[in-house]
């Protein structure tokens, strides 16, 4: 029965540094150095999970980024995190994981009964099963589907740990620090380029991390060392690569899991990079396949060169005996290496010949060879009792563990991201890269190059011309360790285990899929890989594949008859790796998710009661507390003020531009529909402007500061639309007008001072200024000096009443906002906030951002007339379209409820009065308040044929409260439609 | 004289043995764009040297000029300054010191800090005293000069300044303790 422990002497651990995590609530010791997964092998924890399906009881397979089975809950609380390879987890005092997708244990799996319902759970079972009887039956079923599937179960909690995002940049980036790796780096670094190294594993060396050979070890030390030395080089262990993407932008994250840092000091949990490097050598190594036979999957079925890494990387070994089956001859490694660390070895060779070296060597080590042999089954079921051999030498040997030796898999992963196909090639038997791009460069047994001196020698190659292609020219070549030698790494293909055992045989060992099911897959027509994936789900869940998927497509083209390169590989996507979200989110969570857009008298607003609404990136005075505590009241105590005596508003998110130059006034008259030729100086005019198309893009005001000078006024919600808009006529449209255009949205802050009394309020905060009809009329504008600043007062109105605004340079803005209040005390002004700001056009029926919604001519919002006739303008042309021409359009109306007792609310759709209250209607409500003039509910909408409705009956209804309600159609300017007040 | 309140004065200042991160007041930044063919001539003739290109900027005494456009400059200096006067004919002259907040990072781990806010390359043998960068810090638009071996000055939009001010301490946050 499998059984594993530690060696008392070997390995890269460091027994002077022990280590307890907590495994299922139980101490688990180990060393600084291990792996969860060494560890657990260690304390011969040799059952860890069950499988994804069948609930089958599941060992470890490999020993890095590509184990399938043992999959783990790390972390507890809001920490915990589901799915994590226990193989990539490095053990530390307070490490907590937690065994998943069992109950109540691995060991003891009540789910387990799944197995013997196998036969139904056959590739497609879903697909056939649940698809009926009725049309939505899937639907029905998928959420008892999704409860009983899956692995570890993700937190709902906010995590606690914090995510760095860095941005960096480097001549030369080398991922994987194997052989090829290391060579390249060390090649490439020595030519004064700046490198980054990018390793996954928590020390550099790839699969010399696994070996025991002293020479090489040096060699690995030595390389590294240089590395470290130069200061050119940034080397990262812990650190993945999990995408490159266009413009040789690669996304990199490092693991601090094992520091345990601290969020709250600033310390990461892992830092996200976007590295651009000017070119990228990938060395990204290959992976063992494992072999399909029956029972592959018990626990102690491993890959042998997982074998290997535990014994001489970890220390960790099977008791006594294990049997490797190869077809290759690197399986022999794994055997040598475990027969000197006093393993009894046995192996079995798919091939009739194994060389005579192999076999001398083997030899000396007490290996016994059954050539021509491979494993018909194997028995035992929570762990491998023994394994039958068939074929040449049918024998049955007891032993703690199997090793798999299929040949190797490139990993070709990154070379793909940007769209290349790998291609298969015979001699690697496997993927290769399909091609790179000009300042990409492969080395190593990615490239099917598996042999040490081939990998150096190409790695140092690859360095050097990477280097060289980043402009570096000069540098030394890597050298190999004198007794490197490469062997042979062919394989004797066999895809299809013997015939006749009964066990299954995976193909899959994390989602459960079996020969069969590739079979079935076959059979059912699935002809393509990318649909044999989605019908298996091979190649699918953590793993991603990256030991199943040759052998899956071998068995695919097999059946089809067909070789492996016309079946083809499934596309490879980024992220190579499972990769949490909170690495993918970075800073960007909480108040960081997007930025926030302070006027410049938030602060007054905060220290005076105001409560906020966002309003696209702003922060906006909503109403004050000296109104009232809720909006629903505190508005109309604002609107009042407004409309009986006088009131301030913070109106300096309106977008603002500085238009300068000799062609600004002609400028002016093609952006805006409406003359501005001659707008004289110190007068300020309303305007509208067009997009292209006809429709309705922005309305505003300018003023003529100068003869040469504009301060134009926008929507907040378009000011940086319009400001680009600007920029591009000018630039694209009109390069010969001669005109400067620069943003003073940030420069300048704005106060409205609106109100029958706004006069008097603002003669007292400006005594120097005639603020009379004769020396600031309607629509006037001009500059004054006040306390050393320049304040510009423009008299018009948004709110219907008599009305200034106050502008000023940002940095100045509280002081002056308190200086009007102060000044103006006897005159009952307070502040007041968006909301009454916006009701109070309403009532005055000016149109803002929800009428101006890019959908909307001028003649849809009742301003066809201000266009001038003779002039031309943007958007002349198409706003004659037929289509915006129909007297059918929605068009804006405005409206009074009818029924006293009920509430009129925005987005209400509206129905003529005889119309079943069903579908999109004749048009919407697009703002909606009560009237304190009026004292009922009023509102503006968009409805079809417009104004030529008036005094009509029509029904809004709000479907999602079930309300409906009667309105009149009405003017929609409901207030002083003579302008006698703002002309006060 | 009205009294001038910072974007930031409601900030959480940072406070930091080995980097600083403070707002850099008192200064007066005015743009000025070009409306005739010999604007450089004028404005260098006002103002001093004009920088190149857009990646450097030119220190005239206390007056630093930055290229931002196609015959669009910047011209930062103190308070006191003489500059707008200067500018009178030259172009199409715009004040703008209270559109931006300037906030220096500063300090041996200043790099580290800003290369986790906008995406250059602040490797020293690149991005050298003098070298500007336009570019972006909490996807909002900002101007960042080099100002010494390891200092920076990074010109914020004043509406975005406590938000980027936020982001910048929090990248600084690892050297608060």
């Amino acid at each position: 029965m499998t059984s594993f422990r530690r060696l008392s002497t070997g390995g890269r651990i460091a027994r002077n540094q022990p280590v307890t995590a907590r495994f299922d609530g139980k101490p688990l010791p180990g060393f600084t150095g291990d792996t969860l997964a060494s560890a657990l092998l260690a304390n011969n924890k040799v059952l860890i999970g069950r499988s994804f399906k069948y609930h089958r009881p599941r060992g470890l397979v490999a020993a890095g980024i590509e184990e399938p089975n043992g999959l783990f809950t790390i972390g507890e609380g809001a920490r915990n995190e589901p799915n994590v390879a226990a193989t990539m987890v490095e053990m530390t005092d307070g490490l907590v994981a937690k065994t998943q997708n069992a109950w109540p244990s691995p060991n003891f799996d009540l789910m387990a009964v799944n197995s013997l319902l196998s036969p139904l759970f056959q590739s497609g079972f879903y697909y056939k099963t649940f698809m009926g009887p009725s049309k939505g039956s899937w639907m029905f079923y998928e959420p008892f589907i999704r409860k009983a599937a899956g692995l570890g179960k993700a937190t709902d909690l906010p995590d606690p740990d914090r995510y760095d995002m860095r941005f960096a940049f480097c001549d030369v980036l080398v991922i994987g620090s194997g052989p090829a790796g290391l060579a390249a780096a060390l090649t490439a670094g020595r030519s004064g380029a700046r490198v980054v190294l990018a390793e996954q594993d928590s020390d550099f060396g790839g699969s010399l991390l696994s070996g025991n050979d002293a020479e090489q070890e040096a060699w690995r030390v030595s390389c590294v060392e240089e590395l470290q030395s130069l200061p050119n080089v940034d080397a990262f262990t812990r650190t993945t690569v999990q995408g490159l993407y266009d413009g040789n932008l690669a996304v990199l994250v490092e693991n601090r899991s094992r520091l345990h840092p601290d969020p709250a000091k600033g310390q990461p949990r892992m830092v996200l990079t976007q590295l651009r490097a000017k070119t990228i050598v990938m060395a990204t190594g290959a992976i063992e396949r494992p072999l399909v036979f029956s029972n592959n999957d018990r626990p102690g079925v491993m890959l042998a060169s997982a074998l290997r890494s535990y014994v001489n990387r970890f220390a960790v070994a099977p008791d006594k005996r294990a049997v490797i089956v190869t077809n290759n001859d690197t399986a022999y490694d794994a055997a040598l290496d475990l027969a000197a660390a006093g393993i009894a070895i046995t192996v079995a060779d798919h091939r009739t010949a194994v060389s005579a070296d192999l076999l001398s060597r083997a030899g000396a080590r007490g290996i016994a060879i059954f050539p021509g042999s491979g494993i018909f089954d194997v028995e035992g079921s929570k762990g491998v009792t023994r394994v039958k051999l068939g074929g040449a030498h049918a024998v049955t040997i007891e032993c703690d563990a199997v090793g798999m030796a299929g040949g190797w898999s490139p990993v070709v992963h990154l070379s793909s991201h940007g769209g290349i196909k790998p291609k298969y090639d015979e001699t690697a038997a496997g993927f290769v890269p399909g091609g790179f791009p000009a300042s990409h460069f492969g080395a190593g047994a990615m490239m099917g190059r598996y042999g040490l001196s081939a990998a150096i020698a190409e790695g140092s190659n690859a360095g050097a011309s990477a280097a060289s292609h980043a402009g570096f020219g000069k540098t030394r070549p890597v050298y190999a360790p004198e007794h490197a030698t490469d062997r042979s790494y062919a394989i004797l293909p066999s895809w299809s285990p013997p015939q006749g055992a009964k066990g299954k045989a995976f193909v899959d060992f994390q989602n459960d899929v079996t020969i069969k099911d590739v079979k079935i897959a076959h059979q059912e027509g699935y002809r393509s890989v990318e649909h044999l994936k989605r019908y298996t789900t091979l190649g699918m869940g953590t793993d991603q594949g990256k030991t199943s998927n040759i052998n899956a497509l071998a068995l695919m083209a097999e059946y089809r008859g067909i070789t492996i390169p016309e079946a083809g590989t499934t596309t490879f996507r980024p992220p190579y790796a499972p990769l949490t979200m909170g690495a993918i989110a970075g800073r960007t969570v909480g108040s960081h998710f997007r930025p926030v857009r302070r006027s410049p008298l938030h602060d007054w607003h905060v220290k005076n009661g105001a409560t906020f609404i966002d309003a696209g990136l702003w922060k906006r005075a909503w109403y004050y507390a000296w109104a009232g505590n809720s909006p629903e009241t505190a508005y109309v105590k604002e609107m009042e003020l407004v409309r009986r005596g006088v009131g301030l508003a913070d109106v300096s998110t309106l977008g603002k531009i500085d238009i300068q130059g000799p062609d600004a006034a002609e400028f002016l008259n093609r952006v805006y529909v409406n003359g501005f030729a001659k707008l004289p100086v110190g007068k300020v005019r309303y305007g509208v402007m067009l997009n292209d198309d006809g429709i309705v893009l922005d309305d505003g005001t300018t003023a003529r500061i100068t003869d040469n000078q504009f301060y134009m006024t926008t929507t907040t919600a378009q000011a940086g639309e319009v400001m680009s808009w600007l920029e591009y006529l000018l630039q694209m449209q009109w390069p010969e007008l001669n005109v400067q255009v620069a943003s003073l949205t940030d420069e300048w802050a704005g106060m409205a001072v609106s109100g029958p009394k706004a006069r008097e309020a603002l003669q007292l905060a400006f005594p120097d200024a005639d603020a009379s009809n004769e020396g600031l009329p309607y629509m006037g504008c001009k500059d004054i000096p006040f306390d050393g600043v320049t304040v510009r007062l423009l008299r018009m109105s948004f709110s219907g009443e008599l009305a200034y605004e106050v502008h000023v340079a940002a940095d100045y803005a509280i002081s002056l906002w308190e200086h009007i209040l102060k000044a103006a005390a006897s005159t009952g002004i307070k502040p007041y906030g968006l909301e009454a700001l916006a009701s109070l056009r309403i009532e005055k029926g000016h149109v803002a951002g929800l009428e101006l919604d890019h959908r909307n001519t001028l003649d849809d919002l009742g301003l066809g007339k201000m266009a001038g006739k003779e002039k031309d303008y943007v958007g002349k042309a198409l706003r004659f379209r037929e289509d915006c021409q129909s007297p059918e359009r929605w068009s804006l109306v405005g409206l009074e409820l009818m029924e006293p007792d009920k509430k009129l609310r925005g987005g209400s759709i509206l129905f003529a009065a005889t119309d079943e209250i069903k579908g999109h209607g004749r048009g919407y409500i697009t703002s909606v308040t009560w009237s304190t003039e009026l004292n009922k509910f009023i509102a503006l909408g968009l409805y079809k044929g417009g104004l030529k409705h008036e005094g009509e009956e029509i029904i809004a209804a709000f479907p999602l409260k079930n309300e409906q309600a009667r309105l009149k159609i009405v003017s929609p300017h409901f207030i002083d439609k003579e302008g006698a007040r703002l002309n006060a | 004289m009205l009294e001038r309140i910072s974007a930031l004065a409601s900030a959480r200042p940072y406070v930091s043995s080995v980097l600083t991160i403070a707002e850099r007041a008192g200064f007066t930044l005015t743009q000025v764009a070009g409306l005739s063919p010999d604007f450089e001539t004028k404005l260098s003739a006002a103002v001093g040297p004009l920088p190149g290109s857009v990646s450097r900027a030119q220190v005239n005494g206390e007056r630093v000029i930055f290229r931002i456009g196609p015959a669009q400059f910047w011209i930062v200096e103190p308070e006191a300054g003489t500059t707008p006067a200067r500018l009178d004919g030259v172009g199409a002259v715009t004040p703008l010191t209270s559109s931006r907040v300037r906030i220096a990072i500063a300090g041996a781990p200043a790099r580290e800090v800003m290369a986790m806010l906008a995406p250059v390359d602040f490797h020293p043998a690149v991005f050298t005293p003098g070298a500007v960068a336009l570019t972006g810090i909490h996807h909002t638009p900002v101007t960042i000069h080099c100002t010494g071996e390891n200092a920076f000055d990074t010109y914020v939009m004043r509406t975005f300044a406590r938000d980027v001010w936020d982001a910048i301490t929090d990248a600084g946050a690892a050297y608060q303790f």
